[in-house]
C-alpha cells in the first residue's frame, strides 16, 4: 500500500510547501523554450491534454513524440489515431523511453503507478519526469529514482483550449512546480519553465507553485464548489421546483442550462458579476441566501479540507480503488437514477437574463460554494491565488458539461479523483440543507421573485455591494483575470 | 401562399444597428433579391422575416409558419455549437461531433412536413453519399454551406431566405444549387440576400435595396428603366487607391532571393484511409503571384495550412517555406511573420471584441486578438487602413459588432498591414458587395505590382480575375 508523502513531512516543511505560490513576470521567461533545445520530449498519453500539449510544442519547436501501450498501437486506438494523424512519431515504451530526455506523463491520475512503473526503469540517467498533476507523489508517495529530475506542468484548462488559445497566439494560465527531493542537477525550474513557454502558458499568467500545493487545493475545489455544490445543487433545486409544481421539463432545463448561463457571468466579472446581473431585489435575496448557506456547509468545507490535507480522503478512496470501485460505480448507478437525471430538458425558450431571474437560488448557491472554498483554502495556508484558480476559475468549465449532459457528463468527464470526492460531498450535503430547502419557495428557483415594486433600501444595497466587492476572492480574481483581459469573446 | 404584409416596421439589432421604418410586400409567387453595400441592413431586412432583431415598433402580417433561414451566421452558429461539444474536455477525450446525415435529419422529429424523399434526392443530386457519415464539424466552408441549404429546403418551408448561398460554392455546385432553387419556384417563395448582382438567379422577381437601414428602393425586375438605374447605383467604381506604408521596426529576417519561398514536394496528406492530397509538387517562387482553384474538398484550405504551418501534418511533409525546412526545431511564430492571410475560417476563429483598429494591428503581431503593447507607428498604419475602407469614424468600436461583410475587410487589411513577403487570399470577396469587391481587387493589383509582396490567391468566380496574376493552380478531387 502507499505511502503518503505529505504525513512524512515535519509541519514546518508541510506549511512551508502548502504556502507556495508566486505568480510570475513575463521577463522570467525571455529564455522561451532554450533550455528544451536539443531535447527529445515523448508523451505518455495522448487524450485531449496530452495532444494539444504536444502540439504546442512541437510548433514552438520542441521535438516531441507519443509512447503508447503495445496494445493501443496495435489495435489502432483512439490514442494512436490522435498522434499519428496529427503526424506524429508513435512508439512503444521501449522504443522512445529510452532515448526520452523529458517524459511527460499526461495519462488519468489513476493509472499513474502502473505507468510510472512502467516507465521509470527504462529512462535514461538524469532525465526529467514531468507530471500535470501532483497525486501520486504526494499522497501515493511514489519514490522516483535520485537521478531524475521531476517537475510539474499543469495547464489550468481543458486540452482543446490549451490548443486553440496558443493557436490566436495566445495561451492558459498554468501552474508549474518543482519536487524538491528530486531536482538532482538543479535544472527543474527551467525545464518547467521552457515547457510553460513551449504550450504558450507564460503570455496567460504562470503560476510557480509546489507538489503538495497543487494536490491539496485540486482535491479541494474540485470536490466541493466545483462537482459537489453543481450535483447537489441541481438535485435539491430541480425536486424543489417539481415539488412545488413547476413542470419538470422547465426545471431540468433551467438547471441544466443554467449553471452554465450564470457561471458565465462569473468568469467574466467574478461573484460580483454574476449578482450584478440580478435586479436589486434578487441581488439582496440571492446575497441573504447565500450567507445562511455558508453557515450551514462551512463545517462540511472544513471537513473536505481537513481529510484532503491529512491523507484520509486519497486513503479511503484508493482502498475503493482497490476494492473495484465498488463505491464508486455504485454512486455513478445512483445518480444515473435521480429525477434531475432522467428528466429531459423541456422545449422551451429561455432568454439569458432569465436564468439569473428565475435560478436565483443556484447564483446563491455558487456564490456560497465559491467563497466557502476559497476561504477554507486559504485558512489552510493554501495561497489565494491558487485557491482562485481551483475554485472560481474552474466552476464554469464544469457547469460546461453540464449543459452538455447533465451530471451524468460532469461525472464521465471528471477525473475518477474528482468524482468520488463529488459523491463523498453530495452525501453529506443533501442531509445537512434539508431544513434549508423547506423554507424555499418558487420566488428563488423557477419563477423569480414576485414582487410589484423594484425599489429596495438604500443602505441595505450599499452594504451587500460593499459585501460582494470587499470577498476577498473578488480581489484575487480581478488581478488574475487582468492578464487575461483579452479571453475570448464568444458573440 | 399568402401575401406577406410589413408596414413601417422598426427593430434594432444590437446597439449599432437599427432597421428603420420598413414598409415592403412580398406577394405570392414573388422571388426577392435583397441587395445593397456591406452594412446597409440587407441581411437584417431579410432576417427580420425569421424572427430576427429586436422589435421596436410596426407590424409583419402573413407570415408562415415555417421559415428556414441560411446564411452565414446560421452557419457560424452550428459550427459554433458543433465546436462547443468539443469544448469542455475536462475528461481528456477528443469528440468527433455531429455526423452530417444527423445534421440533414435534424427537423425529421418534430416536423411533420420534413421531406425525407426530397432529401434522399437532393443527396444523390450534390454527390453527398460519402459525406454523410462524416463529422460536420471537418467539412470545408463551400460543403458546410451546401448542408444548410439542403437542410433548409426538406424542412418543407413556407418561406426560405437565403443569404449569400452561393458564396463559398464552387462553379459546379452554383448551377446545381441554380437548378436546385429553380425547380422550387412553384412551391415556396424565396427571398435571396446577394452581394453580387452577377449571380441573380433567372426565377427572380423582384429586387429591394437597402442603405442605412432603410429600404430604398422596391424594383420589379420588368420595369426597365428602373432596374437600370438600380444597377448603377451598384457599380460606382472605385478611386485612385494607394497601399498604406508599413511599420518597418519588427522586420524579419531578409530571405535569401535565390531560395524559392515554398517548395512543397510529393505531399500526402490522409485522414484514416482517406486521402485528401496525393504526391503532389508545387514551388512558389519570389515574385511570381499565383492563383489557386478547385471545387469544393478538393484540398485547397489543407494546401494553405500547409504552408502556414496550421496543418499538423506539415511535419511528416517535405516542406520548405523561408528558408526553413519543416520539423528542425523552427517555430510556427517563425513561418507566420513572412504571412498574411485571410479566409472564412480565420474569420470564424476570430471572434472577439478587440476594437477595429487593434484588429488591424493584430496583423503585425499574426495573433487573434492582441496580446502585446502595439507602437505609435502601427497605430498610425491601422488608421490609414480604417480611412481607406471608410471605417475611420469607428476605429474604436468592437470588432465583434460589425456585419459579416465590414469583418471580412477588415480581415483583409489586417493581413495586408505589415507588407508581408506571401499574402495568401483564401476566397478573399466571399460576402463583400460589389464596390467593396472592386476596391479588394484593386488594392491585391496594386501589391502585386509592388513587387515587396507574392500573392497567393484563392478563388471560384472567374471574373474576379486580377491582373498581376500569371500562374495558376488547379486541384482535383482525390478520388
Amino acid at each position: 500500500m502507499s505511502n503518503n508523502y505529505f504525513n512524512t513531512l515535519p509541519l514546518r516543511e508541510q506549511l512551508e510547501q502548502l504556502g507556495k505560490c508566486r505568480f510570475m513576470s513575463i521577463d522570467e521567461f525571455s529564455d522561451g523554450v532554450e533550455a528544451l533545445k536539443g531535447k527529445k520530449m515523448v508523451v505518455i498519453g495522448c487524450g485531449a491534454q496530452g495532444l494539444a500539449q504536444g502540439m504546442n510544442l512541437r510548433d514552438s519547436g520542441c521535438d516531441v513524440s507519443y509512447a503508447l501501450r503495445e496494445a493501443a498501437i496495435a489495435e489502432k486506438r483512439q490514442s494512436w489515431k490522435n498522434a499519428t494523424e496529427n503526424g506524429f512519431v508513435v512508439g512503444t515504451y521501449e522504443e522512445l523511453i529510452p532515448t526520452a530526455d523529458v517524459v511527460l506523463n499526461l495519462t488519468p491520475d489513476k493509472q499513474h503507478t502502473s505507468v510510472v512503473n512502467a516507465v521509470m526503469p527504462l529512462m535514461k540517467e538524469g532525465a526529467c519526469l514531468s507530471y500535470s498533476h501532483g497525486f501520486n507523489i504526494v499522497e501515493e508517495g511514489m519514490k522516483i529514482r535520485d537521478d531524475l529530475t521531476v517537475i510539474m506542468v499543469a495547464p489550468k484548462c481543458p486540452g482543446s483550449e490549451v490548443r486553440n488559445e496558443y493557436v490566436r497566439g495566445f495561451g492558459v494560465p498554468t501552474l508549474i512546480a518543482v519536487h524538491e527531493d528530486n531536482d538532482p542537477k538543479g535544472e527543474g525550474l527551467a525545464l518547467a519553465k521552457a515547457y510553460a513557454a513551449g504550450t504558450g502558458g507564460h503570455k496567460a499568467g504562470v503560476l510557480m507553485s509546489s507538489f503538495i500545493a497543487e494536490v491539496k487545493s485540486d482535491l479541494m475545489g474540485e470536490q466541493t464548489i466545483l462537482c459537489g455544490m453543481l450535483q447537489t445543487g441541481s438535485l435539491l433545486c430541480f425536486d424543489k421546483m417539481v415539488e412545488e409544481g413547476i413542470d419538470a421539463g422547465y426545471a431540468s432545463k433551467l438547471i441544466q442550462y443554467g449553471w452554465e448561463t450564470i457561471t458565465e457571468a462569473l468568469k467574466y466579472g467574478g461573484v460580483t458579476n454574476m449578482l450584478d446581473r440580478l435586479s436589486n431585489p434578487a441581488k439582496i435575496k440571492a446575497f441573504d441566501l447565500s450567507e445562511e448557506l455558508k453557515v450551514i456547509m462551512r463545517p462540511l468545507y472544513n471537513k473536505h479540507q481537513d481529510d484532503i490535507i491529512d491523507g484520509t480522503f486519497s486513503r479511503v478512496m484508493m482502498e475503493d480503488w482497490a476494492n473495484d470501485d465498488k463505491n464508486l460505480l455504485g454512486w455513478r448507478a445512483e445518480t444515473a437514477e435521480t429525477a434531475f437525471e432522467k428528466t429531459p430538458a423541456g422545449d422551451v425558450e429561455i432568454s439569458e437574463q432569465e436564468y439569473f431571474d428565475n435560478g436565483i437560488l443556484m447564483v446563491a448557491m455558487v456564490k456560497a460554494g465559491v467563497e466557502l472554498a476559497f476561504e477554507t483554502m486559504t485558512a489552510a495556508g493554501i495561497i489565494a491565488d491558487s485557491a482562485y484558480y481551483e475554485s472560481l476559475h474552474e466552476t464554469p468549465l464544469i457547469a460546461n458539461t453540464i449543459a452538455r449532459k447533465k451530471l451524468y457528463e460532469m461525472n464521465a468527464t471528471i477525473s475518477d479523483t474528482a468524482e468520488y470526492g463529488c459523491y463523498l460531498y453530495n452525501h453529506a450535503c443533501l442531509p445537512l440543507l434539508e431544513d434549508f430547502m423547506k423554507g424555499i419557495k418558487t420566488d428563488v428557483i423557477g419563477k423569480g421573485l414576485d414582487v410589484a415594486d423594484t425599489g429596495v433600501d438604500n443602505a441595505r444595497l450599499i452594504e451587500v455591494n460593499a459585501a460582494l466587492r470587499a470577498h476577498p476572492v473578488e480581489a484575487i480574481g480581478t488581478t488574475l483575470r487582468g492578464h487575461m483581459a483579452d479571453m475570448k469573446k464568444i458573440v | 401562399m399568402n401575401k406577406i404584409v410589413i408596414e413601417n416596421y422598426t427593430a434594432e439589432f444590437g446597439e449599432s444597428f437599427t432597421l428603420d421604418q420598413v414598409n415592403w410586400t412580398i406577394g405570392p409567387n414573388q422571388h426577392w433579391v435583397v441587395t445593397g453595400t456591406n452594412g446597409s441592413g440587407k441581411s437584417a431586412l431579410a432576417a427580420i422575416l425569421a424572427g430576427a432583431g429586436d422589435y421596436v415598433s410596426g407590424s409583419i402580417s402573413g407570415l408562415p409558419e415555417r421559415v428556414e433561414l441560411v446564411s452565414f451566421e446560421a452557419q457560424a452558429e452550428l459550427i459554433d455549437r458543433e465546436l462547443k461539444k468539443d469544448d469542455a474536455d475536462i475528461m481528456d477525450v477528443i469528440s468527433e461531433g455531429t455526423l452530417v446525415r444527423e445534421i440533414l435529419e435534424e427537423g425529421k422529429s418534430d416536423n411533420p412536413d420534413f421531406d425525407a424523399a426530397l432529401l434522399e434526392e437532393l443527396i444523390g443530386k450534390f454527390k453527398l453519399e460519402t459525406m454523410l457519415a462524416r463529422s460536420f464539424r471537418k467539412l470545408s466552408t463551400g460543403e458546410t454551406r451546401k448542408i444548410m441549404l439542403i437542410r433548409a429546403l426538406v424542412n418543407r418551408p413556407g418561406l426560405v431566405i437565403l443569404d449569400e448561398p452561393f458564396d463559398g460554392l464552387d462553379v459546379e455546385s452554383m448551377a446545381m444549387l441554380n437548378d436546385l432553387l429553380q425547380s422550387q419556384i412553384d412551391t415556396v417563395p424565396m427571398v435571396l440576400v446577394l452581394n453580387r448582382f452577377d449571380e441573380m438567379p433567372e426565377f427572380i422577381t423582384h429586387v429591394a435595396y437597402m442603405d442605412k437601414g432603410r429600404l430604398h428602393h422596391s424594383v420589379d425586375i420588368n420595369d426597365k428603366q428602373a432596374y437600370d438605374d438600380l444597377y448603377q447605383l451598384l457599380h460606382l467604381k472605385t478611386t485612385d487607391l494607394e497601399v498604406p506604408e508599413t511599420d518597418d521596426t519588427d522586420r524579419p529576417p531578409a530571405l535569401n532571393p535565390e531560395d524559392p519561398l515554398v517548395r512543397l514536394q510529393n505531399i500526402r496528406v490522409a485522414y484514416g484511409d482517406n486521402t485528401v492530397v496525393d504526391g503532389l509538387n508545387w514551388t512558389i517562387k519570389p515574385g511570381q503571384h499565383w492563383q489557386l482553384s478547385g471545387p469544393n474538398g478538393s484540398g485547397k484550405t489543407c494546401l494553405l495550412n500547409l504552408i502556414t504551418g496550421d496543418h499538423p501534418q506539415c511535419y511528416v511533409n517535405d516542406i520548405f517555406v523561408f528558408g526553413m525546412q519543416r520539423g528542425n526545431g523552427e517555430t510556427i511564430w517563425q513561418i507566420k511573420q513572412y504571412i498574411g492571410y485571410v479566409s472564412t475560417a480565420l474569420q470564424w476563429e476570430y471572434r472577439v471584441s478587440i476594437s477595429l483598429r487593434n484588429v488591424i494591428i493584430s496583423g503585425f503581431h499574426d495573433s487573434i486578438g492582441m496580446y502585446s503593447k502595439s507602437t505609435d507607428k502601427q497605430k498610425q498604419v491601422a488608421d490609414q487602413w480604417l480611412e481607406l475602407l471608410g471605417m475611420k469614424d469607428r476605429a474604436d468600436q468592437p470588432y465583434n459588432q460589425l456585419s459579416f461583410g465590414d469583418q471580412r475587410l477588415l480581415l483583409i487589411a489586417r493581413a495586408m498591414v505589415k507588407h508581408p513577403t506571401l499574402l495568401i487570399l483564401d476566397e478573399p470577396c466571399l460576402g463583400l458587395d460589389d464596390i467593396n469587391r472592386q476596391l479588394v481587387l484593386a488594392l491585391i493589383e496594386k501589391i502585386c505590382a509592388s513587387g515587396e509582396t507574392t500573392v497567393l490567391y484563392v478563388n471560384h468566380h472567374a471574373e474576379d480575375q486580377i491582373s498581376g496574376i500569371h500562374e495558376f493552380k488547379q486541384l482535383t478531387k482525390a478520388t
